[in-house]
Order: structure tokens, then C-alpha cells, then sequence
């Protein structure tokens, strides 16, 4: 689960060095032990029917009630283990564990932070000037959303290719170029960008219509589609492209 | 009749799924025995009336009845839905718009940036390297 992480802290004098080396620790830690592409993970050792410790962790357990609860809620597009493939609850985790570490800082203190982890966000005493990456030019934004306290997730194909699986056909989700979720935590907004991208262009009314989120997606056929909420920024600031 | 069908089907995949992401709430009551899908023709026209069948969905059942101009879906009327008060809220309303490339100044990027080869392209990277 590599993927860079950028923090910013605007409090004046704020003195929580320990909880930013903590959220780091936090976020390896969450790597180690629930990253399936890590031989001696949990999440590895429970996939290969080996489960250490047995039963799992209170922490696993709770991934893997997430994952549930998406499937579920997808009629089954998103899956953490789809047919034919290894468990994989990316998706969750990474939302999951970037959230808990984004409380670490508000524990200590921290009011106005701004977290980025692979592109995920967690914004804290914005406003925030937040740019949706374009899905076909990697220095271009294709939206600019303003966030005073919340999250940012998008999931799209332009990085790692097909890799979100329609579990209901097993083969990957083509619907989408990219789609962007605002809730209020990383947690809701990772995973529901990743489910909604399994599930294609009816994904977008399906994240729509859960309580606390707003939508911004971008279909095969390159038009967006997005919520009459989607907190789009202001233009004052922009710049002529 | 053999190329209204698949149109059909397409069209009630389509609307389930509405149903099936309302929040849980109690089993909507209708009573009606499920009608079997029936045609309706205009005679020497090519306008088409056809009721689907009915489809059971964790909220009730669906029956939609199309109207077909020639190939094309002209109108398409609910002939039964669930009785359920959450029906109407749960269909989002959305916008659509084209899509636009833009520059803009903010303070962080959102996007699929998985890999550190993404990263070192990316637009977060140059504001981190703005900020230091």
C-alpha cells in the first residue's frame, strides 16, 4: 500500500511533534498488518486459511465488517475478496487507518491540518482549497472544491490501471474514468468512492444518495456527473489555464 | 416484440438499483397479483406499449410499462412501485456538465495517486516541494 503522505499544520505554536511521528507510526503499522501484498500480514495470513492471531484482531474484525457492510450495501460490486482473487481490503483500510491517524493530531491538539495520503484528504479548520486531479492530464485539475472540515477520496483508473473489480462479473469496473467523494470522514469517503467505482455509472447515484456525501465523477464518455452539493469552489482565485 | 424485450430489461436493471440503495425501512404492502408482461399495439403504427415484467426488490416490487416509438424508449410509466415514503428522496438529483481541464491555486490535490512514480508527476508534489 505505498503511496506518499503529505501533512500541513497551520497552529500557531502547536507543539505535537509526538503525534505526527504516532500518525506515521500508525500508518506503517496499518501497512505491516493489514497489506495483502505483505507475506507475513494479517490480512495475508488470514487469505491463506492460517489466521495469526486466531481469531483475528479487534482491528481486523472491523475492516472486515466494513468491507461486509459495502458489499452489502453494492449488491455485491465491491467485494473484499472478489471471485478468483485474494482478499484485498485496501480500499478500507487505507480510508480507515489515514482517518484514525488524522484524530491522533485533533487529540493533540491540532485544529487547522490539511492530510494527504495518496491523494485521500482529511481537512481540518479550512476553508481548504482542494483539486480534483483531471482523469487524462496529470498537472491539470478538473474541479476545485472548497472543505472546511471533512474528507476527500477519489478513486480512478489513470493510476493503477483496472484495478477496482466489479465482483458481480469478477472483471474490472469500466464505467468510470474517476470518481471523487466529500464526507465527513476518510473512512466513509475511501470506501465509498471505491465501492461506487466497482459499480460503475450507477454508482454515482448510489454514493449520491448516502447521507453526508457529495459526488464528482467523471464517466467513460468523459462528461462529469456530480451532486448539486459538490462544494465547488469559488473561481475568484483560479487562474487561466 | 424480439428487440423490445432486451430494451426492456436494460430499462428495469436500471431502476432497481434505486430501490435496492434506500435506507432499510419496513416491507412496502402491495397487494396485486404480478401481472404477466403484456403488448399492446396500435395497429399499422410503430408505436408500442409494453409491460415488463414484475421484478421483486428488497423494497417491493417493480413493474414498469414502456413506451416504444419504433426502437426508441418514448415514455417510461411505473406501473407498480414500493409504497415507500423514501422512494422520492432517495433518487438523487444530478447535475451534468462537460468536462473542463483547469489550473487553479490550492492547497492540496485529490486524486488516484498511488505509486511514487504518480507521486513525483503529481501536483501534490510540487506544492510540497513549493512549501519546503
Amino acid at each position: 500500500m505505498g503511496f506518499p503522505v503529505s501533512l500541513r499544520i497551520d497552529d500557531e505554536g502547536f507543539a505535537g511533534a509526538d503525534a505526527v511521528d504516532a500518525l506515521f507510526a500508525r500508518l506503517r503499522e496499518a501497512d505491516a498488518r493489514f497489506s495483502p501484498f505483505r507475506e507475513d500480514s494479517e490480512v495475508s495470513r488470514l487469505d491463506r486459511g492460517e489466521p495469526d492471531p486466531d481469531p483475528p484482531t479487534p482491528e481486523l474484525t472491523e475492516i472486515l465488517a466494513l468491507c461486509e457492510r459495502y458489499r452489502i450495501a453494492t449488491g455485491g460490486a465491491f467485494d473484499v475478496r472478489p471471485p478468483g482473487r485474494r482478499l484485498d481490503p485496501c480500499a478500507v483500510v487505507k480510508g480507515w487507518a489515514v482517518q484514525r491517524g488524522a484524530d491522533l493530531l485533533r487529540a493533540a491538539g491540532a485544529r487547522r491540518f490539511c492530510l494527504n495520503a495518496g491523494g485521500d484528504v482529511v481537512a481540518a479548520g479550512g476553508p481548504w482549497r482542494v483539486g480534483v486531479r483531471h482523469p487524462e492530464h496529470a498537472g491539470r485539475l478538473c474541479a476545485v472544491l472548497e472543505l472546511t472540515d471533512g474528507a476527500v477520496a477519489t478513486s480512478a483508473r489513470y493510476e493503477r490501471g483496472d484495478h477496482i473489480i466489479d465482483a458481480r462479473t469478477g472483471r474490472p469496473a469500466t464505467g468510470l474514468l474517476a470518481l471523487t467523494v466529500t464526507a465527513p470522514t476518510l473512512t466513509e469517503a475511501d470506501a465509498v468512492a471505491t465501492a461506487a467505482f466497482a459499480l460503475g455509472r450507477e454508482g454515482i447515484a448510489w454514493a449520491a444518495a448516502r447521507p453526508g456525501c457529495e459526488v464528482f465523477a467523471v464517466t467513460a464518455a468523459r462528461r462529469v456527473v456530480r451532486t448539486p452539493g459538490f462544494p465547488t469552489a469559488g473561481r475568484a482565485r483560479e487562474t487561466v489555464a | 416484440m424480439k428487440r423490445a424485450l432486451p430494451v426492456l430489461v436494460l430499462t428495469v436493471a436500471g431502476l432497481v438499483p434505486v430501490w435496492r440503495y434506500t435506507p432499510s425501512a419496513p416491507e412496502p404492502a402491495v397487494a396485486e397479483p404480478a401481472p404477466v408482461p403484456s403488448v399492446s399495439a396500435s395497429p399499422g403504427g410503430t408505436t408500442r406499449v409494453v409491460a415488463g415484467p414484475t421484478v421483486d426488490t428488497e423494497k417491493g416490487p417493480v413493474q414498469v410499462e414502456v413506451t416504444l416509438d419504433g426502437d426508441r424508449i418514448g415514455a417510461v410509466r411505473m406501473l407498480r412501485q414500493p409504497d415507500h415514503p423514501q422512494t422520492t428522496a432517495a433518487v438523487p438529483v444530478l447535475i451534468e456538465e462537460t468536462l473542463r481541464a483547469q489550473s487553479a491555486d490550492v492547497d492540496t490535490v485529490s486524486g488516484a495517486t498511488v505509486t511514487s512514480d504518480g507521486y513525483r508527476e503529481s501536483l501534490q508534489a510540487a506544492l510540497d516541494a513549493g512549501d519546503s
